[in-house]
């Protein structure tokens, strides 16, 4: 008898052993920039930021009251390159609808970001800004850039776009905050590291 | 040794674990800025590197972040508090030490587990010195003892896992959210304009160029439509129906809201090209013709041009036939 609740005590301890690392196991895969921000149904950071040609300071908070639109991004990452001309045409066509888009250049020299946007063009409607000291960067938990933040007029994160967004995405997410929905957040790829980071 | 030396020799060692416990607590709670910056530090995990601390780590994040932590070392802020600024953006993710919730639980339980089972080990071997068989009819109860620490340890560690796996199927589904976009239909007019001016190049744009214009078209935003069916009926790669479509939209809007006549008799015969046999392009002609030219004559040939074709829908049959009594007996556009 006793030596049978010994026994099963034994196998118990094997099994949950076994259990134990494979759950383990399976964590270590796990991606910690896929996990729901806690950001999201919080107020946004209020952040003052020098403009991307360090001319002004640029207080975010003075965008409270319209939907906003931050985006990070720096030259080097191709998904931000591929996402450019939507996040532009995006901003140029919401532009009448309450909606600001800021672009937050992300662990770059502000001479090589401008540099950039030079060559690919820049929307009127869009607050490009730097992010020197990754103040912002880490106000808003970001793992790896574009990462896309989206904030009601009310001042509160109702949606995130990890990955490369195309003006589809960005539009529809508009439209439903818009019409007063909770986007939450979508992945739509991968995000990037600086190189040297 | 007698009694009263063990007493004594208890009681000073019991005095100098006390003031060991006193200076090390000292020590602790004393901590310069610089110490307490690192200690922080080394709890969080550099949110872009694998399994370093940002006080370790040399990239860029992880030193900005250092940063800021010493910053707010020195405004006075608590470390909890610091942690909790950090936590607020990046998740737990970011913790060397997980809180004693969701996910960390299994790691939090891992110790409890082993302790009761080392206790329950300790006990057995304790009460079982020699042989096992020997003790079997002696012990019963302090084997059962053992037995029943071992499967509660399992059970609770079985609850932590279970508690893992259940929180980690909420926070997927968390994080699953997306906007639909399964209709063009549920898309504002904003958004088309943005993808069409972002696939400027893509040749399969013209469809949603024209389904946008039409938006415009028919509540009479002749304004916004305009470039769209230009765009379209100049677009080198649009199809018969669609360049043909635009032309004629074109030639309505030219009559209609710039009274130019010419111009829609001009843009509406492009269309005619392209679509010879077009109801739509006919019909527009012919009100352009009768209602701007005021030719009923050459109106009614082309409401005539239209009824010959044998496969026209019933209802624009009917509304080309009615047009036609009246242009046929020289009625002016009304």
């Amino acid at each position: 008898m006793n030596g049978r609740v010994l026994k099963i005590g034994a196998l118990t301890i094997a099994a949950v052993a076994i259990v134990f690392s494979v759950v383990l196991a399976s964590r270590f895969g796990r991606d910690p920039a896929l996990v729901e921000s806690p950001l999201l149904g919080q107020s946004a950071p209020t952040l003052q930021l020098e403009l991307l040609d360090g001319s002004a300071t640029f207080d975010m908070a003075d965008l409270k009251g319209s939907i906003v639109v931050v985006n990070f991004f720096a030259s080097w990452c191709l998904e931000c390159r591929k996402e450019h001309a939507d996040l532009v045409a995006t901003s140029n066509a919401f532009a009448d609808r309450n909606v600001r888009f800021v672009q937050i250049a992300y662990q770059e020299d502000p001479a090589a970001t401008l540099g950039y946007l030079e060559d690919v063009g820049v929307s009127e409607a869009t607050t490009y800004l730097r992010d020197d000291r990754s103040r912002a960067a880490i106000a808003y938990g970001v793992f790896g850039i574009p990462e896309t933040f989206f904030i009601d007029e009310s001042g509160t994160v109702v949606g995130k776009i990890i990955g490369e967004a195309d003006a589809l995405i960005l539009g529809a997410t508009l439209d439903s905050i818009i019409a007063g929905e909770t986007p939450g957040q979508q992945t739509t790829g991968d995000t990037r590291q600086k190189p040297d980071a | 040794m007698s009694m009263s030396d063990r007493v004594k020799n208890s009681v000073v060692g019991g005095v100098i674990a006390l003031l060991a416990v006193l200076v090390i607590g000292l020590v602790a709670t004393n901590q310069s800025p610089g110490d307490r910056v690192e200690q922080i530090g080394s709890r969080i995990k550099c949110p872009v590197c694998q399994g370093e601390s940002i006080a370790d780590s040399p990239a860029r994040m992880a030193m900005d972040m250092m940063a800021l932590v010493e910053e707010r070392v020195a405004a006075g802020a608590s470390d909890d508090v610091i942690v909790d600024e950090l936590l607020g953006s990046f998740t737990g993710a970011v913790l060397l030490d997980p809180t004693v919730s969701g996910s960390t639980l299994l790691l939090w339980l891992a110790p409890l587990v082993a302790l009761i089972v080392g206790v329950g080990v300790i006990i057995w071997w304790k009460r079982h010195p020699g042989e096992e068989s020997r003790n079997q009819a002696r012990a019963p109860t302090n084997r059962r003892l053992v037995g029943g620490l071992i499967v509660i340890g399992g059970l609770v560690l079985i609850v932590g896992v279970a508690t893992v796996l259940i929180q980690d199927g909420a926070e997927t589904a968390s994080g699953a959210a997306e906007v639909g976009v399964d209709n063009l239909d549920d898309v504002s007019n904003e958004t088309m304009e943005a993808v069409i001016a972002a696939n400027l190049d893509n040749p399969e744009i013209n469809g949603m160029r024209l389904a946008l214009a039409e938006r415009y078209f028919e509540t009479g935003d002749y304004r916004n439509a305009f470039p769209h069916f230009l765009s379209v009926a100049q677009s080198t790669i649009a199809t018969d129906e669609e360049a043909t479509i635009a032309l004629v939209r074109l030639g309505w809007m030219a009559y209609d809201g710039n009274g130019e006549v010419e111009t829609a008799t001009d843009l509406l015969d492009q269309a005619l090209e392209i679509s010879p046999r077009s109801p739509v392009a006919l019909y527009i002609k012919g009100q352009v013709l009768w209602c701007g030219a005021n030719n009923t004559d050459d109106a009614s040939t082309v409401f005539e041009e239209i009824l010959a074709q044998t496969d026209l829908a019933e209802d624009t049959r009917s509304r080309v036939e009615s047009d036609l009594a009246l242009t046929s007996t020289g009625a002016t556009c009304t």
